[in-house]
């Protein structure tokens, strides 16, 4: 059964639509990537999610059950403004708030050791969040969304603003926390992640649900558009080759656009006539593309 | 509830360990101690003035001045500390005189012209200041004023009548019942003076503490929201533990302060040099009434807690903390409102105004305090009062809790009334 699902669920702000229609299924195990711009209602459907605003229409189910406040010992919530005390001490608000998860103390006191000692950092333990940088207070902030051990967890725009070390960390982090059956609901409008971390996803635009489902399987629908050809000496007349609409050189070779996927195979030929093919490849979309075109594509409209 | 705990212990012990409150609560100790100790310092830095104490003047007059020596008879009879003596000299210009003066050992002196039966002439004080201790004016007004009488009386009087003649006339007021004779003392029952002081402490210090923690309540709402951890305490335990378990959490905290600066008065009244301040004031403690701190304390739990709620829904609403004083402001008022209908007739408790208070649920806790302290108040009267603050605590708590539960997810501009009611009715608690 689905650990989480959303099925036709709306939510309205006074006139506006805040999410129109939006319906996922997330799977025991499973990292689920909510995509979109900024306003496109990701951080409303979370919040629907863990029930801080209710759905005007629509069903909101956790392992087939409606919300319920035994919920709230397994779900985990990052959410974008990173939510801690400034002026307490990590440990105090930590064990606080893994407590009110319905954790005992000294289990939640191991539990914030292990996840320090996961970061490298032992010594938080007794500093004010105030004290610590932004990057490290957000690391806090997923200390607190993990420390008592969620099978729910959700992660709004999880790695802005961390450094690419501290990324590699927490993705392990959250691969792990997968591996072990944690079911991850994940926004961000960082595509690369996405594509590392998540098999299914949704791509939201104006409250509206644009693109759903497996990433390959998506892409599959999408044309392969661009071949990259690396050679070992020049290779001439790529430009007239039908259905090639743009050569693009490049320090060892060249990308090329193609309206139609026959012409890969035109330009293959093309460069093994005259030179050494080092490279080919026929790449596909990548998911920033085709958020682009789906997203960026519209408001151009 | 567990979570309730959690909430509370948290609270508390946040709030115990920040600056403020150690500053506040020590500032409040220190005030009170050098407060109760004034009368006893002062008398500590006059002490040197004093251990040569008593009246040392002189009088300059003809030899064998009657006046100069029914004032030297009136000194003996003085008993203040030190006693008063009464030196004579028939010139000013007596050098005796002169070095007395200028070591010191005579407060100063006075001229006496002639005397005749209409009494005695203007009399004027040299002293080497230019200025009478207040000691030294009251024993020379006394003294000079029973000479002055004797010199008129002549013979015709004795000392003891002349003195019957200068104490004051006692005038005592009685209340007329409505069938015109006097009540007597048992009906007539007026409190007694310490009640009014124990009211006048229970005011100041419960319209502070009250004020002083609902606006920690506030801010600690505040702050919360916008630090935005109340998404995930939201999302942990219920709008409505949250909000209790903070309330009962700071009022914790006030029962510290409260007890803190009752033990600080205690000690300082216990202090060797302070026992005197009591039997001074006409203060009894075994007068106390125990009935009136009881009251008092059951009045200052139902009103916090009413203040309280409404301070922690006003703070949900705020997404700033800038924005806070200003959304408080009416509460606040409220307050003082409160605080000063009862202040102000502490004198008369009966009045009408601390009457209709005294039920107002806002108003009730602190005028009620002052109608059972000092005023004419019913048994039933109380009972009343304290259903009607009860069940407002009831309503407002349940608004409290519905505009908390909305209000901590509103951010952005203060939301209108409109808006919150709409908002309001979206949620369950």
């Amino acid at each position: 059964m689905e650990a989480l699902k959303l099925d036709g669920v709306v939510k309205q702000f006074g006139e506006k639509t805040a999410v129109n229609r939006i319906s996922l299924s997330v799977e025991p195990g499973e990292i689920y990537g909510l995509l979109g711009a900024n306003g496109a209602g990701k951080t409303t459907t979370m919040r629907m999610v863990l029930g801080l605003i209710y759905p005007d229409d629509g069903k909101i189910l956790y392992s087939g059950k409606a919300f319920n406040s035994e919920l709230q010992q397994i779900m985990g919530y990052l959410p974008e403004e990173r939510g801690l005390y400034p002026k307490v001490k990590v440990s105090d608000q930590i064990i606080y708030l893994a407590r009110l998860r319905g954790m005992s103390s000294s289990d939640a006191d191991k539990s914030l050791r292990y996840w320090l000692d996961r970061f490298d950092v032992p010594d938080y333990y007794n500093k004010k969040v105030e004290e610590l940088s932004k990057g490290n207070q957000q690391k806090m902030g997923f200390i607190a969304a993990v420390v008592h051990k969620p099978r729910l967890l959700i992660l709004d725009e999880a790695f802005s603003g961390l450094d690419p070390v501290n990324v590699e960390l927490l993705k392990d982090t959250v691969r792990e926390l997968r591996d072990q059956g944690t079911s991850i609901l994940f926004s961000t409008h960082r595509m690369e992640h996405v594509e590392e971390l998540c098999r299914h996803i949704t791509i939201m635009d104006r409250s509206n649900t644009v693109v759903q489902g497996d990433i390959r399987e998506i892409k599959k629908g999408y044309p392969r558009e661009e071949v990259l050809l690396r050679t070992s000496s020049e290779v001439s007349g790529l430009e007239t080759l039908p259905g090639v609409t743009g050569v693009q050189r490049q320090e060892r070779g060249y990308l090329l656009t193609i309206s139609e996927i026959a012409a890969a195979q035109r330009i293959l030929q093309q460069a093994v006539g005259q030179s050494e093919v080092e490279h080919f490849e026929i790449k596909e979309p990548t998911l920033n593309q085709i958020f682009i075109k789906v997203v960026g594509g519209e408001s151009n409209e | 509830m567990n979570k309730m705990g959690t909430i509370i212990g948290f609270t508390f012990k946040n709030k115990v360990k920040t600056k403020s409150f150690m500053i506040t609560t020590l500032v409040l100790v220190l005030l009170l101690s050098i407060g109760m100790n004034i009368p006893y310092l002062i008398k500590v830095f006059q002490g040197d003035d004093e251990a040569s104490a008593g009246i040392h003047v002189a009088v300059v007059a003809a030899e064998g001045s009657r006046a100069s020596e029914l004032l030297k008879n009136y000194a003996s009879g003085v008993t203040t500390e030190g006693g008063a003596t009464v030196d004579q000299y028939t010139s000013a210009e007596d050098s005796a005189l002169k070095t007395s003066l200028d070591e010191g050992t005579l407060d100063g002196y006075i001229q006496l012209g002639a005397e005749s039966e209409t009494g005695l002439p203007p009399v004027t004080f040299y002293s080497p200041d230019g200025d009478m201790d207040a000691e030294v004016q009251t024993f020379l007004q006394l003294g000079l004023q029973q000479a002055n009488a004797q010199l008129i009386a002549g013979d015709k009087l004795t000392p003891e009548q002349i003195g019957a003649m200068n104490a004051p006339v006692q005038l005592d007021t009685k209340q007329i019942s409505t069938d015109g004779t006097a009540v007597t003392d048992e009906e007539k029952d007026e409190a007694p003076i310490i009640n009014y002081v124990i009211v006048y402490a229970l005011l100041m210090m419960f319209f502070m503490s009250i004020m002083m923690t609902g606006n920690m309540i506030a801010a600690e709402v505040t702050s919360e929201k916008s630090s935005r951890i109340m998404e995930i305490l939201i999302t942990s335990a219920s709008p409505l533990a949250q909000m209790f378990g903070k309330v009962i959490g700071i009022f914790l905290i006030g029962m510290l302060q409260i007890a803190i600066i009752a033990a600080a008065v205690a000690a300082n009244l216990m202090l060797p040099h302070n026992a005197s301040i009591l039997t001074d004031f006409d203060l009894d403690l075994g007068q106390l009434n125990v009935n009136l701190l009881i009251y008092g304390l059951v009045l200052y739990v139902l009103g916090y807690f009413l203040y309280a709620l409404i301070y922690a829904a006003i703070g949900s609403i705020v997404s700033r903390t800038e924005d806070l004083g200003q959304a408080v402001m009416p509460i606040t008022m409220l307050g003082l409102v409160t605080f000063y209908i009862p202040l102000f007739s502490i004198s008369n408790a009966d009045t009408l105004v601390v009457k209709v208070a005294s039920y107002i649920p806002f108003t009730s806790p602190l005028s009620m305090l002052l109608r059972i302290g000092v005023g004419d108040v019913a048994f039933w009267e109380i009972l009343v009062s304290l259903l009607i603050l009860l069940v407002s605590i009831f309503v407002f708590g349940w608004l409290a809790a519905k505009i908390y539960r909305t209000g901590v997810l509103m951010y952005g501009k203060r939301p209108t009334i409109k808006e919150i009611r709409k908002a309001m009715k979206a949620y369950k608690i």
